[in-house]
Formats: structure tokens, C-alpha cells, sequence
């Protein structure tokens, strides 16, 4: 599985006085088994951009390819593009609507025509993915917590088997414990079960931790990709975006300027821990 | 798709028109409205017509807009005209198929009745093309006061439409939302039979309706918190007005309405004039 | 001089449950006898995870709840007191967690007039107050549009516009930044710090976000109904330990710091910005 984007463009309400350009001639590959971090502000195109990988929304022009062949070239296959590209919008939970947590999850399956067998199957290993118990299936969606809820509305995209799971903030809202969990549960699907992950984040602190590669979309363009010790080196170009780097990469930044030696690249709090255990203790010696 | 649902459209510009107080064009406005089922002569259609497109110009909004209103309604227009132009009864047949009998009465009265809708469609659209929503439910509630004597909540009444032309927008981003969600997932809303198609719309509608109760159970809440308590000893920022166009407005309305009775009187009674 | 008091502050209610053997009555008590008291001027902020109290808290405070013990006074007016309640709510003001759920009109200058309407202001008055709050909190150019068309930052700022126009002594915010984007926070968090120092106005803010409250004078934490820890941010955020039991978060400097601490590196404990890390680090090296 790979994703390949070439020359995507849309506009929005083309030809009109609300004429809006999404995205912009935007070329990405996304390969199998990679970690991505979709950042970008409020308007620069992420959340286009994720709508059209799973053909939500259509092209104004250019394409995007699915293991070579292009999603919209056979309209009947566009559910299983759908199955194959798991997408959790933003607060999910609000998508809920049966009775029970069992029933709501098994709504994708069930839309897959799949057989009672399969549908239990894949059901109750989406549940266990986001660490929700059995002894709960038959309780209504509706009485659970907000990090609960919003767990629950992830199984429900992961029990259609998706090989890539995008999800478009899914800790907004949440206090720490629910972030922290519903982090630990995406972290599992791709280490343990080799989902490709991509997540849209405003908060810079949870992609320098989990993800592999980072894409920053700017006006519609992918404007800048990397590893994330490569994209938060260039923190003033970032910022002129509407963004920022970990609040620690500024600790060093600043320190440089200072004139000591230490490394610019440091945006997780352990390698922070680190590299200032260094600095501190050279001079003790 | 969903985006091309207009309510109470408003079309920004300045003229007289939309300078005019809301209580007197809706007053206006219904008068317009049951003139139309006073007049009853062709000649009498073409005057209201003219006075109509009079008016239409001097309000700045542009006939294309107006007529606009006119696309979604043509299949009850058509209808009607089909209904009268068959079933009236009538003396003069001009053409017989069977049991419909098209007769000269009949095509005079679909005309009549078309030009009645179509001008009572323009008519009430100028009504909300030139009034914002909020001068348009303040006026409402301005003209039922009178009737809270018996009974009628016009204060509780303004305030419902206001709050159900705030949250459209709102609740049509969420509807489109749920619908992708659920395309996410699989759902398909355009395959299948009737049955099939009312069923599938049940994963839009029962999140639509939670979202849009708990919304009203918050927006209950921060109403409270700001002191909303009904309209006792409630004031307004804007207070209504009339002024000097106001009267001369009515005065022409009236003399209009004097008129187009004077032309239904005239024709029972004096025919010979027409 | 205190602008909200509490003294064995209490609530509790009943839910009703639904188990196998039917329907079951619970009784869930969200506030255990707190006492608590915000000084007139200040800039305080609850911290808390969801469902730990802090948003019935400040419930009680906008009386929109009333305490089943104990008791609340907002400018030494007890919530109880029925006759005073639109004082209180127009002493207290409240901006909520969903921006789109508390605008209520179709305009923008419409809604920041609601509040002084239903208030029975005078209507020349109320147009003068909507032309203050809508410059107070840089929207002005904004007054004829639809709220809808906004931004969930600007949709804050209105709702603390219609709140400013009821000439509140003390504003109350339940997570207003919960829901918007860096950008949105950022114009939100300066709103309402300039309103504390520019107009005095004494601001409670409701959060589980650390960077927002180590910005505070105040800084109280509520667990699970209990009001566990109260002291500046700097006595607040040096206990990193205890924090992370109650499912809160410290900035990540410091963090930083506390490791750093842990294998014996003598940095002060209550670093709670960039610039005081740059410091103290500078200062470390400087004395060795």
C-alpha cells in the first residue's frame, strides 16, 4: 500500500464570489507503514487535503493513487478505497447514533456487507484496540466519557480493517489522561498492527513525540516535509506560518545564542533531559 | 448541495426601501398580499404588476434575484395552471379530450391564478431581500405585542426565529460533517429503494438531533447566565422608529388599498367603466 | 477584599443508572466542602481533568447552580438569595466551553447587546457599551457580521465582548480555549489577561491547560470534587509528582527541570518558562 498525490489541486465554490483555492498543486507519497504528523493552521488545507484521500471529496484537478491506480477511476471501488483509508474527523464522538457500543462500531462492517462471523471479528478486535472491555458493548455510546466516547468513534473506523488510519485531531478537547490514552492507543496501531498513521495536530509537543515524518501545509501547499528534527530546526519559518516548535527546542535555541555548545535539534522532553545533563555536568568535571 | 437552501434571504444594498421600518413593510406587505385577491380584472393585474416593478427598482435588488425565489416554486406554479385550466367550469370549450374540457373560462382563470403566485411570491421575496432577519423578527414582535393581551407570546416568538436563523448555518456545517463521517464509514445514501434511502438517513439524523439538543440545553444556559428572563422590563439597543418615508409609505399603501377595492367595486357594480 | 467566597461548598445530584435489574438511583457528589476565596483583581485559574469539579465550580459562581451545602457569596451576595440572582449574574459574568453555543443573535453587535438588553439598559446606553466592548476586544470592524462566518477565536472574543457589555465586576471562563486552534487560544489568552490588568476585572478561568494557568496570579487544582492544592503557579507547578497523580500536565521545561533535579542538578524547582530555564542554566554555569 502507498498513497501518491500528484498535482492536487481544489478550489471551493469554483467560479464564484466565494471562490476559495484549498489546495494548490500539492505532491506527497505516503508509503506503507509510516508515522505522519499533518500540521498547519486553521485554513491551510490539512483538512482538504485528508478528505480527498479517502474520496470524500473530489479533485478541482490532479490525482491521487492508490497502489498506482487512481481512486476515482472506478466509482464502485470507492468503498473499498474507504475501507483501505480509515478517516476519524474531528471530534468523532459526534458521529455516534446506536443504541449500543457494539452495534454503533459495527455500523462500517455492516455497510461492508461482510458476514455476521466477520463483523463480530472485526468488531470486537477494533474494541480491544482502543481499550475498551467487553463487559461495556452493551452499554449505550451516550453515557460514556468524552475520552471514552471519542475511543469508541475511532473503533468504529478501525473495524473496517483500514491500512491507513488517519485522524484529523483526535485529542481536541480531551484533558490530559484522555490525550495521553487515546496517544498510547494510535501509538499501539502502528507499532503492533502496522497501521500507516496519519495525525492532524496542533500540538507540536504530541507529534515531536510519536511521529516518523512530519508535512506542514501552508495556503494550500505542502510546504515544507522532513523528520521532525529536521522541521523544527527551522523554527522562525514555522512560526512565520502560524506555528511552533516544543516549547524546549526554544531552551536551546536560546542557548546557542548565548554562545554555549549545544545541540539545536532536541525537541522531546527525555532528549532535552539529556542534553542538558551534558551541558550542566561538563562543567562540574 | 445542502448550502443551496436560502432562508430569508438578504440582499445588502441602500435604498429607500431597505431604509424603511420593518413594522411598515410588513404591514405593507400584507396588504400587497390580500390586494391581489381583491383585484380581479386583467387591466387591474397589469397596474399591480407595474406598480410592483416600480417598486422592485427602486429597492436596487435585481430582478434576476427576484425571479430566483420564482425556480423553486415553477412546479407548484405549473400545477396550478394544469388544475385551473382543466377544471374550471366553463361554457366557451374551445378543446375536449374525454373528460377534460378546456374551456376559455378555464385558460382565463390559470392566468389569473399564476399571476397571483407569482406576484405574491415577488411581492413577500422583496419583503425579505430588503429587511435583515433581526429587523424583520424585532418588527414581528413589535406588531403581535398588541395580541400578548390574548395570549400570543410575540416577545417568545421573535426570539425563536432569532435563535433558528443563528443556528442554520450552524447546523448545516454539522449536517454536512455527520454525512462525510458516516461516507467514512461506508454509508451510502444515493443506492436502494425509498425504505432503504429513509433508513439510511437515520445515522445523520440521530446525531444531528443530539448535537442540536445539547446545543439548545448550552445556549439555554449562557442565555441565563447573561440575565435573559423573557421580555419583562427588557429594553432594546434599537428602537423602531418611524419616520417621515414611514407615513408617506402607508399614506401610498392605503391610497393603493382604496384604489384596487374601488376597482373590485366598480367592476360588480359599474362594469361599464371597465 | 474578596469577590467570590466559599465555605463548605457542597453539590450533589442524583443519576439515575440503568442496570440489569432496572433503574438504580446514584448519588454523585461533585463538590465536597470546599472553602475558597478569590481576591477582588485577580487573575486565578482552576485546574482540574474533565469531570473533576471545576466546571460546576463555576457554575455556582454565575449561580447558575445552587449549592446543596454550604454556601457561595459573589460581592458578599449569597447564591441562595433568590432576589439577588441578576445581580449576581451581572456581577459575575460567564463565557462558555463552545463558542457556537452562547452567541444568540444573527449579528454580532446584536448579541454583545443581549446581556444589557434583557437588563433593561437604556437603549443609547447599551449602543455605547457595544461600541466599548467591541473595541475592549479588538473587533470592532467585525459589529455588522454573522457570528457564524467568525473564527473560534473571534466567536470567544465576542462572547467576552457580551459579557464586558454587562459591566461585570468578575468574569468567570469554563475552558474557553478548549475547543480552538493556537491561533484562537493565543487571541483569548491576551484578551483576558489585558482585561485583568487594564480593567481590573477579576477573572476566573476554568482549564486543564498548564501554559494557560502558570500565566495566573492564583492557581487552584480540584480533583475528583475536592479542592486538593491552592498557591502561586510557582509553588503549584514545582510539584510535578503530584500533579501528574491528579492527570494534569506541567510545562515541558518544567519538566525538564524536575528530571534534571532527580539526578542531583541543582536547578531552582519552580521554572516555569523558557526564559527562566535560559537562566537559571546560565546562572548554573556561571557560579560553577
Amino acid at each position: 500500500m502507498s498513497i501518491q498525490i500528484n498535482h492536487l489541486t481544489h478550489i471551493y465554490n469554483p467560479n464564484t464570489a466565494f471562490e476559495k483555492v484549498a489546495l494548490d498543486d500539492v505532491n506527497l507519497e505516503i508509503k506503507k507503514g509510516e508515522f505522519i504528523g499533518l500540521i498547519g493552521h486553521t485554513g491551510s488545507g490539512k483538512s482538504t487535503l485528508i478528505q480527498h484521500l479517502n474520496g470524500i471529496i473530489s479533485p478541482t484537478s490532479g490525482e491521487i493513487l492508490l497502489d498506482g491506480e487512481n481512486i476515482h477511476k472506478d466509482k464502485t471501488k470507492l468503498k473499498e478505497v474507504r475501507r483501505r483509508i480509515g478517516l476519524a474527523f474531528q471530534y468523532p464522538e459526534y458521529q455516534l447514533f446506536e443504541m449500543s457500543i457494539y452495534k454503533d462500531v459495527a455500523f462500517g462492517p455492516t455497510n461492508l456487507k461482510w458476514t455476521e462471523e466477520e463483523i463480530h471479528k472485526s468488531v470486537v478486535n477494533a474494541l480491544e484496540m482502543v481499550g475498551i472491555p467487553e463487559s461495556m458493548y452493551d452499554k449505550s455510546p451516550f453515557e460514556l466519557s468524552g475520552g471514552q466516547k471519542r475511543r469508541v468513534a475511532i473503533a468504529g473506523v478501525l473495524a473496517m480493517n483500514p491500512e491507513v488510519l488517519i485522524l484529523d485531531e483526535p485529542t481536541a478537547g480531551l484533558d490530559p489522561k484522555g490525550r495521553d490514552e487515546i496517544l498510547a492507543a494510535i501509538k499501539e496501531l502502528h507499532d503492533k498492527r502496522g497501521i500507516t498513521v496519519i495525525l492532524v495536530s496542533h500540538s507540536m509537543e504530541d507529534v515531536a513525540k510519536l511521529v516518523d515524518r512530519i508535512i506542514v501545509m501552508h495556503k494550500g501547499k505542502a510546504a515544507m516535509q522532513g523528520t521532525p528534527k529536521e522541521i523544527f530546526a527551522h523554527v522562525k519559518e514555522l512560526e512565520q506560518m502560524g506555528l511552533a516548535a516544543p516549547q524546549v527546542s526554544y531552551v536551546f535555541a536560546a542557548l546557542k545564542q548565548k554562545g554555549y555548545d549545544v545541540p539545536t535539534d532536541i525537541y522531546t522532553i527525555e532528549e532535552a533531559k539529556q542534553a542538558l545533563y551534558t551541558l550542566l555536568k561538563q562543567v562540574k568535571v | 448541495m445542502i448550502r443551496d437552501i436560502t432562508i430569508g434571504q438578504y440582499y445588502p444594498t441602500s435604498s429607500v426601501i431597505h431604509q424603511l421600518d420593518a413594522r411598515v413593510k410588513i404591514i405593507v406587505t400584507f396588504l400587497f398580499i390580500v390586494s391581489l385577491f381583491v383585484v380581479n380584472t386583467l387591466m387591474g393585474y397589469v397596474l399591480v404588476t407595474a406598480l410592483l416593478g416600480a417598486v422592485i427598482k427602486i429597492s436596487k435588488v435585481p430582478l434576476k434575484f427576484m425571479l430566483r425565489g420564482l425556480k423553486s416554486i415553477m412546479i407548484i406554479i405549473i400545477f396550478t395552471a394544469i388544475i385551473n385550466l382543466f377544471l374550471t367550469r366553463g361554457e366557451d370549450v374551445i378543446w375536449q379530450f374525454g373528460f377534460l374540457k378546456l374551456t376559455k373560462e378555464g385558460i382565463y382563470m390559470a392566468i389569473k391564478m399564476c399571476v397571483r403566485l407569482v406576484l405574491l411570491i415577488v411581492g413577500s421575496s422583496l419583503l425579505t431581500l430588503t429587511t435583515t432577519p433581526i429587523q424583520l423578527t424585532d418588527g414581528i414582535e413589535y406588531i403581535l405585542k398588541p395580541l400578548k393581551k390574548i395570549g400570543v407570546p410575540a416577545h417568545e416568538i421573535a426570539m425563536m426565529m432569532t435563535i433558528a436563523l443563528r443556528f442554520i448555518p450552524t447546523l448545516l456545517d454539522e449536517t454536512d460533517k455527520i454525512i462525510k463521517a458516516q461516507q467514512a464509514r461506508g454509508a451510502d445514501f444515493d443506492t436502494g429503494n425509498l425504505l432503504q434511502k429513509a433508513k439510511s438517513m437515520i445515522p445523520i439524523l440521530v446525531p444531528l438531533f443530539i448535537s442540536a439538543f445539547r446545543r439548545a440545553e448550552e445556549l439555554a444556559m449562557a442565555m441565563e447566565a447573561r440575565c435573559y428572563h423573557g421580555d419583562e422590563h427588557r429594553t432594546r439597543m434599537n428602537v423602531m422608529c418611524l419616520q417621515k418615508r414611514d407615513y408617506t409609505a402607508m399614506i401610498f399603501v392605503l391610497v393603493y388599498c382604496g384604489f384596487t377595492v374601488g376597482l373590485r367595486v366598480a367592476e360588480r357594480y359599474l362594469p361599464f367603466l371597465i | 477584599m474578596n469577590m467570590v467566597k466559599a465555605e463548605g461548598l457542597t453539590y450533589s445530584y442524583t443519576k439515575i443508572l440503568e442496570t440489569d435489574h432496572g433503574t438504580e438511583e446514584q448519588t454523585v457528589t461533585a463538590l465536597k466542602q470546599v472553602d475558597i476565596q478569590i481576591n477582588k483583581g485577580d487573575f486565578v485559574a482552576v485546574l482540574g481533568h474533565n469531570g473533576s469539579g471545576k466546571s460546576t465550580f463555576a457554575k455556582h459562581i454565575n449561580a447558575l447552580l445552587q449549592p446543596t451545602e454550604g454556601t457561595i457569596w459573589v460581592e458578599n451576595m449569597d447564591t441562595k438569595n433568590d432576589e439577588l440572582l441578576w445581580e449576581i449574574r451581572q456581577t459575575a459574568g460567564m463565557v462558555f466551553q463552545n463558542p457556537d453555543n452562547q452567541l444568540v443573535a444573527t449579528v454580532v453587535e446584536e448579541d454583545i447587546a443581549f446581556g444589557p438588553e434583557n437588563m433593561g439598559v437604556e437603549p443609547k446606553e447599551i449602543r455605547k457599551r457595544v461600541d466599548e466592548a467591541l473595541a475592549t476586544v479588538g473587533m470592532s470592524e467585525y459589529a455588522k457580521h454573522a457570528p457564524a462566518k467568525l473564527s473560534g477565536g473571534q466567536k470567544q472574543r465576542i462572547a467576552i465582548a457580551g459579557v464586558l457589555a454587562m459591566k461585570p465586576k468578575c468574569i468567570v471562563l469554563d475552558e474557553p480555549t478548549a475547543m480552538l486552534d493556537p491561533v484562537g487560544r493565543r487571541e483569548v489568552m491576551e484578551t483576558i489577561e489585558r482585561l485583568n490588568k487594564e480593567e481590573g476585572i477579576t477573572m476566573i478561568l476554568i482549564t486543564h491547560y498548564m501554559d494557560e494557568a502558570v500565566r495566573a496570579d492564583k492557581v487552584y487544582v480540584i480533583d475528583d470534587g475536592d479542592l486538593v492544592m491552592e498557591g502561586t503557579p510557582k509553588e503549584i507547578f514545582s510539584q510535578v509528582e503530584r500533579l501528574q497523580a491528579y492527570g494534569l500536565d506541567v510545562p515541558q521545561v518544567t519538566e525538564v527541570t524536575y528530571l534534571l533535579r532527580k539526578e542531583g542538578i541543582d536547578l531552582p524547582e519552580d521554572i516555569l518558562t523558557t526564559e527562566e530555564m535560559v537562566g537559571a542554566i546560565c546562572q548554573y554555569k556561571s557560579t560553577i
